[in-house]
């Protein structure tokens, strides 16, 4: 194991870094919402299509993203 | 409280809402604080690091922080986030900063809030603050600056 890994999952047990991995992750996962529904829609989806994709209703996608 | 700031601190205030938003943070914090006030170059002076430089390390404090849960997102595609109509309210610490910039102004002996007080008062937070770990990372001399500061106000 590196030492730069090992070090890593020491601080793992630290909780600022565990409590920041999980605002990071919740931020990446609605940048990454946001990238793939602009995909979608340039690809033709319906906000239907991508609300269901999503897990969530139309109307709420489109609030979100719809301009 | 917003009354007793100076253009500049205000500005500063006004530039962390904005880095909150451009990095999809939902809250004002402490970090967002210095990256407003970095907006300001008599701030960038004292702290001998600009506002680049203060991205990136916040930016390295998530990476590694998603490396310790196995996450690389490395190359990920993503967008900005759509603007949000809600205005982001600020974190506790980020409340507690401008009691402490206000000390801060009062001890120099100005009437108003300047950018300075703000970065005093920052430098003053400890971890887990994020600042702390954001000033950690840019190896910060915490007491260096301060004296700088407290040099140059006088």
């Amino acid at each position: 194991m590196e030492t730069r890994e090992l070090s890593e999952r020491l601080r793992s047990h630290d909780p600022a870094v565990g409590l920041r991995a999980v605002g990071a992750l919740r931020r990446l996962a609605e940048q990454v919402e946001a990238a793939a529904v602009e995909r979608a829609r340039e690809q033709g989806w319906s906000w239907e299509q991508i609300g269901d994709a999503l897990g969530v209703s139309r109307q709420s996608v489109h609030a979100k993203y719809g301009k | 409280m917003f009354e007793q700031f100076a253009a500049g601190a205000r500005a500063a205030v006004a530039s962390a809402v904005d880095e909150a938003a451009l990095r999809g943070d939902r809250r004002i914090g402490t970090e967002h604080l210095l990256l407003g006030v970095l907006h300001e170059p008599g701030a960038v002076r004292a702290l001998g690091a600009g506002l680049d430089s203060a991205r990136a390390a916040l930016d390295d404090l998530d990476r590694t922080a998603l490396a310790a849960v196995g996450v690389d997102a490395q190359g990920v595609e993503r967008a900005p986030l759509p603007v949000s109509r809600k205005r982001a309210p600020f974190t506790s610490g980020a409340r507690a900063v401008l009691p402490r910039a206000l000390v801060e102004t009062r001890r120099a002996g100005s009437r108003r809030i300047a950018p300075e007080h703000l970065l005093l008062a920052l430098l003053d937070c400890e971890r887990p603050d994020p600042v702390a770990e954001v000033m950690t990372r840019l190896g910060t001399d915490r007491a260096a600056v301060r004296a700088h500061l407290r040099r140059t106000e006088s």
